[in-house]
């Protein structure tokens, strides 16, 4: 068995938690103008961008002789429930006879996801599996940590700078083998993050910016046109309101806190019934984070993406009602960079303007 | 002495270059079509520039970049303010009228909507995936007819009846156009329904459910074309204003930045001369492929010397040219021979060679700092 998943966002974070478990892995290729053209090219034209990129990601895979794949289901109105199984029929037209492993939340239904488990879990003690999940874990939070971190100073350093030592924080998180890497990695690079901490001025001069969205475009920088670097370049922070350890810690940990839930909650004051997507937790983000003080919101939306057009159309009530300006970026494969760069600096300096003037 | 502000607009479809003094008189104007080379129009619009402005009296004393080619042009000039055009033409349009409540700006691919309160832009919006609404729209339809764009828009007000034209798509537009042609409608009521269908376009794409508030400034190349502008008049209900440098605005407002920045940072304009006027300048580019970034680098070379690279996001190319101006700059210290210098750049501008030494030395010493780094991190 030949396994492979989606790229999205800190991929090696799936990467090593199916390696731990003994399986035979590839890591699939950042998504890049080839993977892109191919999945636009096999894919429905009506279909949500994320759907062509993971398309062209699988078919690309296919020159590496996988044979199975594991994927994130879903449930609701949103089509991403859909995906996998488009998925295998679009590759079985063409040819590959592949199998996909749909990993669905368990409390969708316990007994799939038991099955769905040991199918992974093979040869493995579920002790052994749960040592994993936890160092996986463990991973992706010292990861989403230090992004974090780096969000906030690459707004006033030099964007390269910050660049390369998050290049180096994924290839040397690739290599941990156990809890103790995971902790020593952690504190080697917290250390080295923390040494740029007077680089932050007075909190009156600091301006933050939310990034909500769609989670495939808000997690992955190569398709979302590397938004976050290009607001840091402006001299403005980001947080975003998707981090991977958090979407583990909701869908997949049991019993862990429901923090996210209580987000979007705030959000059923404009969305009313689950629409599916994320689009009722991006209401309540852009709500809590304006309860944060934060300056302005860039939404991601895929073009064709149903549960985002949606939070786009309160996205104006919302932004009236609260006072918080809000800006919807739809992202495909045909939006240029220059364009998007352009809006982003004419809404950021639209931002600085206004609390210049508010401060004179 | 007096200082001069340069403002340049790098648009999909004209050049416009303008230069202000320290009363934002417009001293020079220049709205030059985009052949494709803006490299060559902005060359020549500074030679009329040179010959026109008394260099005794003025100097320059800023540069300011637009438009959506701004970044090679900016490193061309040595600007010292690079911003894209909404910022550029709200700042002109609050200028000339500080009571101004939107703005529409209809250029040659984008078209912009600008809500304006207490002087200030506070919501914008551009055209997203089509370029239906704009110039470019209007500029092809003119072509079909046969009609030169500078008279398109006054024959629109000779239509004696009205005729709706499907305006979603530039391409379908000319279907319709054609059949509409054949139900024996003139010339001119072809060309008023085409107004009308590009701002019918206008306000579902941009205005959407906006509330726009008066004063309306109409600016932008597509402003000349009175048939648009009695159009929006209709649509609105209200009159519409267009500026007297309606067609250079994103330009006068750059030069305007370009004097607040300088003013406001206190210092010296980083314009590279009017040399520049005889230089040849290429750019090249390549994928680095390093990582799984695959960042195309881009380089900018004037006179066989690279003046900028862009495009790496880790940095590595924009260091090494860092390093190299150094150099250069030792070295032209050094040596007060300037053509013997420029032979040695030559041989020194070959970056793939001049890194591959320096990269061994840069990468063993990460290594050991690595190496030295994990040790003590483990002792922790």
């Amino acid at each position: 068995m030949k396994l492979s998943f989606p790229y999205m966002g800190p991929t090696i974070v799936y990467a090593k938690l199916l390696e731990l478990l003994g399986h035979d892995i590839v890591m699939p290729p950042r998504p890049n103008q080839e993977v892109i053209d191919l999945g636009v090219k096999y894919s429905p034209e009506f279909a949500c961008f994320p759907f062509k990129v993971i398309t062209g990601t699988y078919l690309k895979l296919m020159e590496e002789d996988v044979d199975t794949f594991v994927t994130s289901g879903g449930h609701g109105p949103c089509r991403a429930g859909y995906y996998g199984e488009a998925h295998k029929r679009i590759l079985a037209d063409l040819g590959y006879d592949v199998e996909m492993i749909i990993i669905d939340a368990p409390s969708d239904d316990y007994k799939y996801f038991y099955n769905i488990l040991k199918k992974l879990k093979g040869n493995n003690s579920w002790i052994k599996v749960l040592q994993t999940i936890n160092i996986v874990y463990k991973m992706a939070q010292a990861l989403d940590e230090l992004e974090r971190k780096v969000e906030i100073l690459r707004a006033y350093n030099k964007n390269s700078k910050f660049n390369k030592i998050w290049m180096d924080i994924e290839k040397n998180f690739y290599k941990i083998k156990n809890l103790s890497d995971v902790k020593n990695l952690k504190a080697k690079y917290i250390d080295k993050l923390s040494e740029f901490n007077n680089t932050i001025p007075a909190e009156k001069e600091r301006y933050r910016i939310g990034i909500v969205g769609e989670i495939f475009v808000v997690l992955e920088k190569s398709i979302n046109y590397q938004i976050e670097e290009k607001v840091n370049y402006f001299g403005f922070e980001t947080e975003r309101s998707q981090y991977l350890s958090e979407w583990i810690k909701e869908n997949i940990i049991p019993f862990a806190g429901r923090d996210l839930e209580k987000i979007a909650n705030k959000g059923r004051e404009f969305i009313e019934i689950n629409i599916g997507g994320h689009a009722r937790e991006n209401i309540g983000h852009i709500l809590d984070f304006k309860e944060r003080g934060f300056d302005g919101i860039i939404h991601l939306k895929p073009f064709a993406c149903l549960p985002e057009l949606i939070s786009q159309s309160v996205a104006d009530s919302i932004s009236e009602k609260y006072d918080i300006p809000i800006l919807t970026i739809s992202i495909d494969e045909q939006t240029a960079d220059a364009n998007i760069l352009t809006r982003i600096e004419a809404f950021l300096d639209m931002i600085r303007e206004k609390r210049y003037r508010e401060v004179v | 002495m007096e200082n001069l502000y340069l403002g340049v607009d790098i648009g999909s479809v004209s050049i416009n270059i303008v230069a202000l003094d320290k009363n934002n008189e417009l001293m020079f104007k220049l709205y030059e079509r985009n052949s494709g080379n803006p490299i060559d129009v902005v060359k020549n619009g500074l030679k009329q520039f040179k010959k026109k402005i008394n260099f005794d009296k003025y100097r320059m004393g800023g540069v300011g970049v637009t438009g959506s080619g701004r970044q090679l042009i900016a490193y061309v000039l040595g600007a010292d303010t690079v911003k894209n055009e909404i910022t550029a033409h709200a700042r002109a349009a609050t200028y000339y009228y500080p009571d101004v409540g939107t703005i529409f700006e209809i250029g040659g691919q984008d078209s912009k909507l600008i809500i304006v309160e207490d002087g200030l832009a506070v919501d914008f919006a551009m055209n997203t995936v089509c370029a239906a609404g704009t110039g470019s729209f209007l500029d092809h339809q003119a072509e079909r007819l046969g009609i030169p764009i500078e008279e398109f828009g006054g024959l629109a007000l000779e239509a004696e009846r009205d005729v709706r034209i499907a305006g979603r798509c530039t391409v379908f537009a000319e279907s319709d156009m054609i059949s509409k042609q054949q139900y024996g409608f003139t010339k001119p009521e072809i060309i008023k329904g085409l107004s009308e269908a590009l701002v019918r376009n206008y306000m579902n794409n941009l205005v959407r459910n906006r509330v726009l508030k008066e004063k309306y400034i109409f600016q932008g190349g597509v402003a000349a074309n009175a048939g648009i502008k009695a159009a929006f008049e209709e649509e609105l209900d209200a009159e519409i204003i267009v500026p007297e440098y309606y067609d250079v605005m994103g330009a006068v407002g750059i030069a305007m930045l370009a004097r607040r920045d300088i003013l406001r940072n206190k210092i010296k304009t980083g314009f590279r001369g009017f040399e520049i006027t005889t230089e040849e300048f290429k750019t090249r580019s390549f994928q680095c492929g390093e990582c799984a970034n695959n960042c195309e680098v881009i380089e900018v070379i004037a006179d066989e010397k690279i003046i900028a690279v862009t495009g790496d996001r880790c940095g590595k190319w924009t260091a090494s040219l860092e390093d190299r101006v150094r150099m250069d700059l030792n070295r032209r210290d050094a040596s007060s021979n300037l053509q013997k210098n420029q032979s040695k750049h030559k041989s020194e501008n070959d970056i793939y060679k001049n890194n591959e030494d320096k990269e061994k030395i840069v990468r063993q010493e990460l290594e050991e700092l690595e190496r030295s780094e994990e040790i003590s991190g483990i002792k922790k």
